[in-house]
């Protein structure tokens, strides 16, 4: 009886890795029918569109790289009587703020935000919310301080918000840094799978491209109609993608608005971003999987994709359980357990976040005309270990939380050396 | 040129299909599935991607060679392993099998990519 019991389990987990193998098959499929067109750009030069725009760049010592990502500020290319540049500079104990002082006084459209200890340090949904409170812009963007834009990459960004269906969206993040080590190119490899795959892909089929909190942006007025960004969540971009959609608008994926990332570079500060990016997708799990079941606006196809994007950080515990609960059945003989066993290995070699097997961040790389990254992709199994550890711990962190019923929010910031460039 | 070409992408994919026929005569079914498996994900994949249909055949061949190759002698393995441990030994290398079949896999399929003329190059040679 509990060996049948368990090889339902077993089906059933299998079923759902199957699904996702199926899904990120598809994905790959979709984006290299796409590169046969030799559609160089999805941006539209002609397009004059040119709205009033707000960037956000919430700021907790970042001494290292504000100023080089405010000099890039300087450069952008949009008109800057419709530009404003809010860095908020929360309970910094660092020189962040004097840096972004110096600025203001040599460009007007640079403003600073100074939030001290006592208002500020809540984390970066509060930062962000005290920032769109003084912003005007009719399209608001973000920028982490370690970010640093292509100068064209507002109007690329914004030029989508042409459509009036169109609630946000999200540039590419490029890792910077990434020859400094092997955690900073698996970081890389992971990024072309999620962003030049997955999130193309998604854009193409008419899914839920993700928004990823930087490189990216909102309509001012779908912000103010949801209240600002929820406070209680650790991935407040997350939990604002599926606010999107459940209010009936659409985000879209603008491959080609580039923007260089500094990856983290240890596997200590890998496990802290993760972990934070593991509790914060369940919480949004948590409180959106019914809506979005629920919701009359969605498509059918963007519930579907929606509720497998919610549980993808559950996929690592998933995978781990199926390992278990195979692994014993094949002990015991089971044949079922036998046929469908190598599902799991083949999860082995994907990337967490973005559920991407290896073929979809091989692929990826070659369209981004790289030669030898992808020569890395059979180190994706360690990665992927890693990560059930991180997910399995998120979990029962969410779980306790919910228990507890905690909603403390706080700064969960990642260091930045503002070392280490590949393409500047 | 063109006529070598077909003649010599011919021989390639007659040595695919008798490698097939090897793995399910010489070894077992598990093994011509485990090469299916590797031929479907390269060719639906990596044949749309740029370079000469020669190339990815000959990479499509060495990779069924390797993996017929390899599949013997997992198949030997596990042989062995049975005569010294038992049944339990087969439980122990269904668990492991695809696991081994994923090591040449992952790192053939990463390789093949890098042999591939890039994306850029593609482009230029086509406006050329």
């Amino acid at each position: 009886m509990i060996i049948e019991i368990l090889n339902l389990i077993f089906i059933f987990f299998t079923s759902v890795i199957t699904i996702y193998l199926i899904r990120h098959y598809v994905f790959t499929l979709t984006v290299l029918k796409q590169s046969k067109t030799n559609k160089a750009s999805n941006t539209n030069p002609s397009l004059r569109y040119e709205p009033t725009v707000s960037i956000l760049i919430p700021a907790h010592n970042e001494e290292n790289v504000i100023g080089k990502l405010l000099d890039k500020m300087t450069q952008l290319s949009y008109p800057k009587n419709k530009l404003e540049v809010i860095m908020v500079d929360d309970a910094s104990s660092d020189n962040t703020g004097k840096i972004a002082e110096e600025y203001t006084k040599l460009y007007k459209f640079i403003k600073v935000l100074h939030r001290g200890s006592r208002i500020g340090g809540k984390g970066k949904a509060s930062a962000l919310n005290a920032g769109f409170k003084h912003s005007t812009g009719e399209i608001v963007l973000c920028f982490d301080a370690d970010y640093l834009p292509h100068s064209d990459i507002v109007k690329k960004l914004v030029e989508k918000f042409a459509d009036p269906n169109v609630g946000a969206v999200q540039g590419r993040p490029v890792v910077l840094n990434e020859p400094h080590n092997m955690v900073t190119r698996l970081i890389a490899l992971e990024r072309i799978g999620g962003y030049r795959v997955d999130q193309e892909a998604r854009d193409i089929l008419g899914l839920i491209p993700q928004f990823g909190g930087t490189v990216g942006g909102f309509r001012r007025s779908i912000l103010e109609s949801l209240g600002g960004f929820d406070e209680s969540m650790l991935t407040e971009d997350t939990d604002l993608t599926f606010q999107v959609y459940l209010a009936g608008y659409k985000i879209r994926y603008v491959g080609d608005a580039e923007c260089y990332e500094e990856a983290v570079d240890t596997w200590k500060a890998y496990w802290r971003q993760r972990h934070r990016w593991a509790r914060g997708h369940m919480q949004v799990c948590f409180k959106h999987a019914f809506n979005v079941l629920r919701s009359k606006k969605m498509k059918l196809k963007e519930k579907i994709d929606g509720l497998l994007l919610l549980h993808i950080y559950f996929m690592p515990i998933l995978t781990l359980l199926s390992f278990f609960t195979g692994s014993l059945l094949i002990l015991n003989g089971s044949s079922i357990a036998g046929a469908l066993w190598f599902t799991v290995p083949v999860s082995f070699y994907s990337f967490v976040g973005n559920y991407a097997p290896f073929f979809e961040v091989g692929v990826g790389a070659y369209l981004d005309g790289r030669r030898r990254i992808q020569w890395l992709t059979p180190l994706l199994i360690f990665a992927f270990l890693y990560n059930m550890l991180i997910c399995t711990k998120a979990f029962f962190d969410v779980l306790a939380g919910k228990l507890v019923g905690s909603t403390k929010s706080d700064w969960e910031k990642t260091e930045h050396s503002g070392n280490g460039n590949r393409y500047i | 040129m063109k006529t070598l070409n077909r003649i010599v992408s011919l021989s390639f994919l007659e040595a695919i299909i008798l490698c097939l026929i090897a793995s399910f005569r010489l070894i077992n079914l598990q093994s011509t599935v485990t090469l299916l498996i590797f031929n479907i994900l390269f060719v639906s994949l990596i044949f749309q991607l740029n370079g000469s249909v020669l190339k990815k055949i000959f990479m499509l061949t060495a990779g069924n060679i390797v993996g017929l190759f390899l599949n013997l002698i997992f198949y030997y393995f596990s042989l062995a392993g049975y005569d010294y441990f038992g049944v339990v030994f087969n439980a122990f290398y269904t668990l492991i099998y695809p696991i081994l079949n994923l090591m040449w896999i992952v790192p053939f399929w990463s390789l093949s990519l890098g042999f591939l003329p890039k994306e850029q190059e593609a482009i230029r040679q086509a406006k050329d």
